[in-house]
């Protein structure tokens, strides 16, 4: 087996095509997706003001929203329509409506609207240009409230607390920064080292174990079928659980993504991850030995599975058969264990569970490409 | 003339002939339009499960309670003694948030002091973080208003005076396009545009990898095949981006006209830059884990789920290249938000832009692989 492990150490440098998948291609798409979301959380996005009033006040207005971190007031509209067609052309992703009368209607009590409009097809961006401005018009109102219980004569310490008989103290559990960004491209890595460690694995044994190939001979050397395709399949673990490693070191020293849990947990589940998407890619081609039908299963399961992982829209949330097939996908244990042990520091009890699954998973997924091996062992004996 | 009729032959043939390119091209899509859309079909977040720790155990705690449980976004699901036992029903995942109200909460009101609340949101997804904290803050604050509007009452005040003066503006909310804030009518129509993308490189791909010398000259053989491609997805294209998301029950503004004028560069685009990808990686199989491998990068470059805001100045002009980039923008503008070709002319220039440069690397890896003999055979 260890004279299949060098051999194919040796093919890896020997031919660029496999050298190129993996070791180039994971490298260049975890720098591409590192590069994406190192900026963090976006800011300055521009929304345009309705300004009908053209009063201190609204003037006063603006200047807030300009000021909120979210957004930045890039152009006046003179008209409602004209704030949404440039929410359709892409100019501005919100507007804020002050209508006329405004100062004047506030003063009388006649309770005037403002309107914030937010291009919610774009829902992130959206929700957090409708965050900035609703924050930002908060504190306006609140700071009339209080100018308007200061000119009635009250205290303004008094008048402070009056303004607001139940406070509520926001916290963010976990994640106190809401650095999500971070935690996003944290579970992106293993999502798409998932896709091309499943591929390359499925390439590399086509390699040997395709058609007009001759497995007899790598069978011969490791002593059996099975040693064989352990000895193709192990040097490739230890690849991508280098890369895996290296990412992380960025991630979670470079970026200072939190790490508050086990290590020893994350690593044990880092090997299960990686061997059982090698797995996926085994199973697929010793199913079918064709690497173009292969590719296709592949592509099948781990191409979707970032959905399935319910990082955008919850697990909890899904339907129970799109909750069984995230289950059986390697990634969705792993990107919970990742988010459990760097996070939310998720006690072992609950979070070795993932791992457990995605021994699981392994396993199964071994048993499956071992029967399959066995039934080949004959045919491949013959050939020798 | 006849030389792109058997060039357009020739490249159907090598669409049609070929099992795993039909595989690629046909069943992929049909296999990827159920599985793709199938987390999102329940489209909304309703009644997200939190944990009280109500300390106070009074009749305005419990009043309090019931006002966030009848709302939309979060239920009081659990009841739990102390923050450390709700913190464990977060980390397992039976629920997403904590309201904490302290003890003294209901003797603070009366008194006419501050009385505050706590509430501990699960931040670790963004989703959810966001239904929590919107299902919580607006029974509070509508509590909140009526407790102060109730203390300027009974201090004399006529009650429109003191509305006015506890909330002199009213703030309204207008989401313009996807009002109901679904997650499928948020992703799909996007994802949609990168699958039609990611199926056609490589099923178009494939077939030049596997393209025996191709006779006449280079211009027209390229022409040719430009044919065969608006031809296969003439019917392909208003499948994927008109039928199916209705059948899905996205809404839908725009008019199929300028999906098909923005779909035709996108088309010539995508299918040119195959050529190009299938001269640089040259082995199908290379080509094929390459292609699945830059998906999922390709659909976050494209500065639709993650705002181009955030993107840095060099990787954005880089994702520029990409037709998917230029294409989903485009045609979600039209299909979601109902824009007219003029107001995303500029997507559809810089598509055509595109078309054009990657025609002429294309055109030069014809003449490169193929560098004389079937020049002299032009204009037969």
């Amino acid at each position: 087996m260890l004279a299949v492990m060098l051999r194919e150490f040796r093919m890896i440098l020997r031919r660029p095509a496999l050298l190129g998948l993996v070791v180039v291609l994971p490298v260049v798409m975890l720098l591409t997706l590192t590069g994406i979301f190192r900026a963090g959380i976006p800011t300055g996005m521009a929304v345009t003001v309705v300004d009908l009033d053209r009063s201190d006040l609204s003037r006063s207005i603006t200047r807030m929203l300009d000021a909120a971190p979210e957004i930045t007031v890039r152009e006046q509209a003179l008209s409602l329509s004209d704030a949404r067609a440039q929410i359709v052309t892409g100019h501005v992703r919100g507007a804020v409506y002050l209508p006329q009368g405004l100062e004047r209607d506030i003063l009388r009590g006649a309770r005037p609207e403002i309107v914030i409009f937010y291009d919610n097809q774009h829902m992130s961006a959206g929700s957090m240009v409708a965050r900035g401005a609703r924050g930002a018009i908060d504190t306006a109102v609140a700071g009339l409230r209080l100018s308007i219980r200061q000119g009635q004569g009250e205290a303004s310490v008094q008048a402070m607390v009056s303004i607001q008989p139940i406070p509520l103290q926001a916290h963010a559990l976990f994640n106190p920064a809401f650095d999500y960004v971070h935690f996003l491209l944290a579970a992106l890595v293993p999502t798409v080292l998932q896709i091309i460690a499943a591929a390359a694995t499925a390439y590399a044994i086509s390699l040997d174990f395709g058609p007009g190939r001759h497995p007899q001979v790598l069978a011969r050397m490791a002593d059996g079928v099975l040693p064989a395709m352990l000895g193709k399949i192990l040097p490739y673990t230890v690849i991508f659980l280098l890369i895996l490693g290296l990412s992380d070191m960025a991630l979670y020293g470079w970026l200072g993504v939190p790490l508050r849990g086990s290590l020893l947990l994350m690593a044990t589940g880092a090997v299960l991850f990686v061997l059982s998407t090698q797995l996926i890619g085994a199973a697929a081609f010793v199913l079918t030995r064709d690497m173009g039908r292969a590719a296709s299963i592949i592509a099948v399961i781990t191409a979707p599975a970032f959905g399935f992982m319910g990082l955008g829209f919850p697990r909890e949330a899904m339907s129970q058969l799109a909750q069984a097939w995230g289950a059986v996908i390697p990634g969705t244990w792993y990107v919970q264990l990742r988010i459990d042990q760097s996070l939310r520091e998720t006690p072992l009890d609950i979070s070795v569970w993932s791992v457990v699954w995605l021994g699981c998973i392994a396993a199964g997924l071994g048993a499956l490409v071992m029967l399959r091996l066995l039934r080949l062992r004959r045919e491949i004996e013959a050939k020798a | 003339m006849s030389e792109i009729l058997t060039a357009l032959r020739t490249e159907l043939r090598g669409i049609f002939a070929d099992r795993q390119v039909r595989l690629i091209i046909l069943a992929a899509l049909v296999i990827y339009a159920l599985i793709y859309p199938f987390p999102y079909r329940a489209e909304l977040l309703r009644d997200v499960p939190v944990v009280l720790v109500d300390l106070d155990r009074t009749t305005s705690s419990a009043e309090l309670a019931r006002r966030v449980t009848a709302s939309e976004a979060v239920t009081l699901r659990h009841d739990a003694p102390d923050m450390i036992t709700a913190t464990r029903l977060v980390q397992e995942r039976r629920a997403y948030g904590v309201l904490v109200i302290p003890e003294g909460f209901e003797r603070a009101l009366l008194r006419g002091a501050q009385s505050p609340v706590a509430l501990y949101a699960d931040a670790s997804y963004f989703l959810m973080y966001q239904r929590v904290m919107q299902g919580a803050a607006i029974p509070l604050r509508q509590m909140g208003a009526e407790v102060e509007m109730g203390r300027l009452i009974a201090q004399g005040t006529a009650p429109d005076v003191s509305l006015a003066k506890v909330s002199p503006v009213a703030q309204i909310e207008v989401p313009l396009f996807n009002p109901a804030a679904g997650y499928a009518t948020y992703v799909l129509p996007a994802a949609f545009v990168l699958i039609l993308q990611q199926t056609m490189l490589m099923g178009l791909a494939l077939v030049a990898t596997r393209r025996g010398s191709g006779l006449g000259h280079p211009v027209w053989r390229i022409l040719g095949r430009m044919g065969a491609w608006v031809m296969l997805y003439a019917a392909l294209l208003p499948l994927y981006l008109i039928i199916l998301p209705a059948l899905y029950g996205l809404p839908n503004l725009g008019s199929p006209g300028a999906v098909l004028m923005l779909g035709l560069p996108f088309v010539l685009a995508t299918g040119l830059l195959a050529q190009c990808v299938a001269a640089l990686f040259r082995r199908g199989e290379v080509v094929q884990v390459v292609l699945l491998a830059v998906g999922l990068p390709f659909f976050f470059l494209s500065g639709f789920a993650w705002p181009v805001e955030a993107i840095p100045a060099h990787l954005n002009w880089i994702a520029q290249i990409i037709p998917s980039t230029a294409a989903i923008d485009g045609l979600v503008r039209v299909s979601q938000m109902g824009a007219t070709l003029p107001e995303i002319g500029h997507r559809l220039w810089h598509l055509w832009g595109l078309v054009g440069a990657f025609a002429v690397v294309a055109l030069w890896l014809e003449v490169k692989a193929r560098p004389a003999g079937n020049a002299d055979h032009h204009g037969a």
